[in-house]
């Protein structure tokens, strides 16, 4: 980890995380930034390999910048931390492209494990995010229906049984078992599950704007 | 032409004719008899009458008796058309009788005359008694009243009685209908009261029952005109008050004796009424059946001219002829628009159609009798003396204007209906407007507040959050930060009882295992958590959920923070009516405050107090080496 973007508005806390962030990567360069605005122009400048968004700052959403990092920057990882732990809030920002997110009260271990694993391609998946993902594929516009130029997302079986046992409860390594798949295979689904969700979403956004275009004419 | 039993009959088609013909006479036959039955209810019951049906005739240029012609004798009645066609004036009639048998000779005598046309005089020996009206034009009409004269006793007597009757008639080819041409029926000599009763029933049917009907329909008429004026679209209503007023009027000439216009301005105006009348049937039966056609109006209208011209070319001595013809005419007019009408009638199933059939049945049958009787196909004159249409035309209108007004009733009741169901439906319509404004303003409300809790849930997040979090982040001390920690869990979680929708018990139970075996599998406990396996559809208020949540995740920190365990059982059960949690732990358990209460710094109080919150309950056993088993139950 070269580059790692640190977006959080409250000084306390970047501080807090900066350390954090140190401990975990040690050899890593630390760009903060407090607002939107000022991480836009970080991400127009400089190449990140892992970003920390918060949500809530003064001058806007962390989810534009979320958005921003995946359209200019698809290799950097971007992790939403926050204080907000429900989906409402984490929904959109892992639709943007988000990869995980971390919960800012919790312990600083657990937080540098959580890091840590995401860095290794094992992201977070709880309950209720599981179960927005499921509405979300089977509330998307069906194939039949969409313009050729724009692209249908669909889950594989497997990647829908681990979301509908991630939905019932079951957690990533009981899942595994369940499965009898190797750690690194269920985190792998889940990877592909984030990146189908992001892709999917921004599908639907388009075909969404075409439809506004098409009442306008 | 009399007897349609004597023609030979040659082939088929003569035979229908012949049937035809049999069928009238038959007709004719009954209206016969009928005739008899009202003119004579009592004919001959008494032999104190005496019957003259043999006198002398001679016309008569003045009111002296005899003419330039010699009495001749003729047989009563004389009809002027069969006796002496063509004349037009005063005729003589004399006969000798004698006092009748059986009666008193102080018994007041009557001359009873059942039928003359148009009027007459009479002389008992010489001596003018009576005199029905004027005798030079405009004479009076008194072909439809019978006569009744009384006699005089002192001029009476014993035997060797002449009596004079000089009569004004007119002859049939100057009239319109047979009805009102010349002639005399046969005279009754008798007790006045028993010949009064006589003339008092003939004089009913003949007049009295004709004027009754006639103002029944008259009536009838100008009710329906105003109905039709009043429906609009409902044509046929104007057409048959118009029709009913019209033939009300007509029979005027029934029992109109002394007309100011002479015989024949009388019987040409007649003669013209059929036009309108027959158009106005026409036009009723044809807007009755919801046709319209622009050319039969037309040609009824030119018809209403057509007629009084052709009468007029042909002059008054051809009057009989030429309106026979146009009766003739009108009257298969009429039967085409009554065939129509029924035709359509039975094509769109009305159901009055039987009843209309009925009626134009019975209209035809009556038409064809008539024009029998006005071409004389019987030879029977006391047919003339039956009121035919003038009953028999008011009592049909009488039953088609039943009907109508039955059709008028029907169609007001379903006005009423629909007005009924169209303010039922304003009704539900504003009932619903309301309903959905109240939903509205519910909705409104419900977004306000939702609103505000969101500002209020943004609010604590950004500032309240904000420190608590630098607080666990800076806190030198592990208890700080964890305190710091924990008040930050209460937090979202009363955010979320406050902005939160109600959750599905499934989901809710997904979220408690997710969290519940990920905290205990990094406090290296083994879980094991069993629910229902069947998904349920039954929903947990927000409040409840977070309560739940608290109740849990206290429970669990108690079993990782001091139990000891390397267990850890969670059960779930959900019925209809509540939910269950049971969590088991095989650590060293709880110790036991002195009051025998478990120890508070567990939590237990509080975990208590959230389920009373809920309206449940929460139990916990504890005993040093057994563990601690918590029951949470909730009602649903």
């Amino acid at each position: 980890m070269n580059n790692i973007l640190l977006l959080e508005d409250l000084p306390e806390i970047r501080t807090w995380l900066k350390v954090l962030i140190n401990q975990v990567f040690p050899q890593s360069q630390i760009y903060e930034a407090a607002r939107v605005h000022d991480a836009l122009e970080l991400v127009s400048a400089v190449k990140f390999n892992l970003a920390l968004c918060d949500l809530g700052l003064p001058d806007g959403s962390g989810v534009d910048v979320v958005a921003a990092l995946r359209e200019h920057q698809p290799e950097c990882q971007s992790v939403v931390v926050t204080i907000h732990d429900d989906d409402d809030h984490l929904f959109p920002a892992l639709q943007a492209g988000a990869f995980g997110y971390l919960l800012k009260e919790q312990a600083r271990e657990l937080i540098a494990e959580q890091l840590k694993r995401m860095s290794q391609g094992e992201p977070p998946l709880s309950p209720s995010i599981a179960r927005r993902v499921i509405s979300h594929f089977a509330a998307q516009t069906r194939p039949q229906e969409r313009p050729q130029n724009i692209p249908h997302v669909s889950l594989t079986d497997r990647e829908n049984e681990v979301l509908l046992r991630v939905a019932k409860g079951f957690t990533l390594p009981e899942i595994g078992v369940q499965l009898n798949l190797s750690r690194h295979t269920i985190a792998d689904y889940v990877k592909q599950i984030y990146r189908k969700l992001n892709v999917s979403s921004r599908a639907e956004a388009a075909l969404e704007a075409q439809r506004l275009g098409l009442f306008r004419r | 032409m009399s007897n349609p039993l004597g023609i030979p009959q040659h082939g088929a088609k003569r035979i229908t004719r012949g049937a035809a013909r049999q069928a009238v006479c038959v007709l004719m036959a009954l209206a016969a008899s009928l005739a008899a039955l009202l003119t004579s209810p009592v004919a001959h019951a008494g032999a104190a009458i005496v019957t003259i049906t043999s006198v002398r005739a001679a016309q008569a240029a003045n009111d002296q008796f005899l003419g330039e012609q010699a009495p001749v004798l003729v047989t009563l009645p004389d009809d002027w058309s069969g006796s002496r066609p063509r004349f037009d004036g005063l005729v003589r009639y004399r006969a000798a009788f004698d006092r009748p048998p059986g009666t008193e000779p102080n018994e007041l005598l009557a001359l009873y005359v059942e039928r003359v046309c148009s009027n007459l005089e009479v002389f008992l020996n010489g001596q003018r008694i009576y005199s029905g009206g004027r005798m030079t034009e405009p004479v009076t009409r008194n072909c439809h009243y019978p006569q009744l004269v009384t006699l005089p006793s002192g001029l009476l007597q014993e035997q060797g009685n002449t009596l004079d009757l000089l009569v004004r008639g007119h002859a049939l080819n100057r009239v319109a209908t047979r009805q009102q041409a010349g002639g005399l029926s046969e005279l009754r000599i008798g007790p006045q009261a028993l010949l009064a009763e006589q003339q008092a029933v003939r004089r009913f049917w003949s007049v009295s029952a004709v004027q009754i009907v006639a103002i029944a329909i008259g009536v009838l008429g100008v009710v329906m005109i105003v109905l039709g004026w009043m429906s609009r679209q409902a044509a046929y209503f104007s057409y048959f008050g118009w029709l009913s007023l019209a033939w009300a009027l007509m029979s005027l000439r029934v029992w109109w004796h002394d007309m100011p216009w002479d015989n024949g301005v009388i019987e040409f105006l007649f003669c013209t009424a059929f036009a309108p009348i027959v158009a106005l049937a026409v036009q009723f039966l044809l807007s009755y059946a919801d046709l319209r056609s622009r050319w039969i109006e037309n040609a009824l209208a030119l018809q209403w001219v057509l007629l009084p011209v052709t009468l007029l070319l042909g002059g008054p001595a051809r009057l009989f002829g030429i309106a026979n013809a146009w009766y003739v005419v009108l009257a298969i007019e009429t039967f085409a628009t009554m065939v129509l009408y029924l035709w359509v009638s039975w094509r769109h199933r009305r159901r009055d159609f039987w009843w209309m059939l009925g009626i134009l049945g019975g209209a035809c049958v009556l038409v064809i009798v008539e024009i029998a009787v006005q071409y004389d196909v019987s030879g029977q004159p006391q047919l003339l003396q039956l009121p035919l249409l003038p009953l028999g035309v008011p009592l049909l209108l009488l039953g088609i204007a039943a009907r109508l007004l039955q059709v008028f009733a029907r169609a007001l009741q379903a006005a009423e209906a629909s007005r009924n169901t169209l303010e039922a439906r304003v009704r539900e319509a504003t009932a619903e407007i309301e309903h959905n404004f109240a939903q509205l303003s519910e909705m409104r409300v419900e977004q306000v507040t939702e609103k505000e809790r969101k500002r209020i849930a943004a609010d604590l997040h950004d500032d309240l959050g904000a420190k608590l979090l630098t607080i666990v982040h800076t806190s030198e001390s592990e208890r700080i930060s964890t305190l710091a920690r924990e008040a930050l869990e209460e937090m979202r979680l009363s955010v979320r009882g406050l902005t939160g929708k109600p959750m599905r018990l499934a989901d809710a139970l997904a979220d408690w295992r997710a969290e519940t075996v990920l905290r205990l599998g990094q406090a290296n406990i083994e879980a094991d958590w069993r629910g229902p396996t069947e998904e349920t559809e039954q929903l947990l208020p927000a409040r409840s959920f977070v309560q739940t949540t608290r109740i849990l995740r206290e429970a669990v920190s108690n079993i990782i923070k001091h139990s000891g365990a390397s267990h850890c059982k969670v059960r779930c059960a959900i019925s209809d009516r509540q939910f269950g949690l049971t969590v088991q732990d095989n650590g060293k358990g709880i110790p036991m405050e002195l009051d025998g209460k478990l120890d508070r710094g567990h939590g237990m109080a509080s975990m208590k107090h959230r389920a009373k919150q809920m309206q449940g309950q929460c139990l916990m056993e504890s005993g040093p080496g057994y563990g601690t088993v918590i029951r949470l139950t909730l009602p649903l």
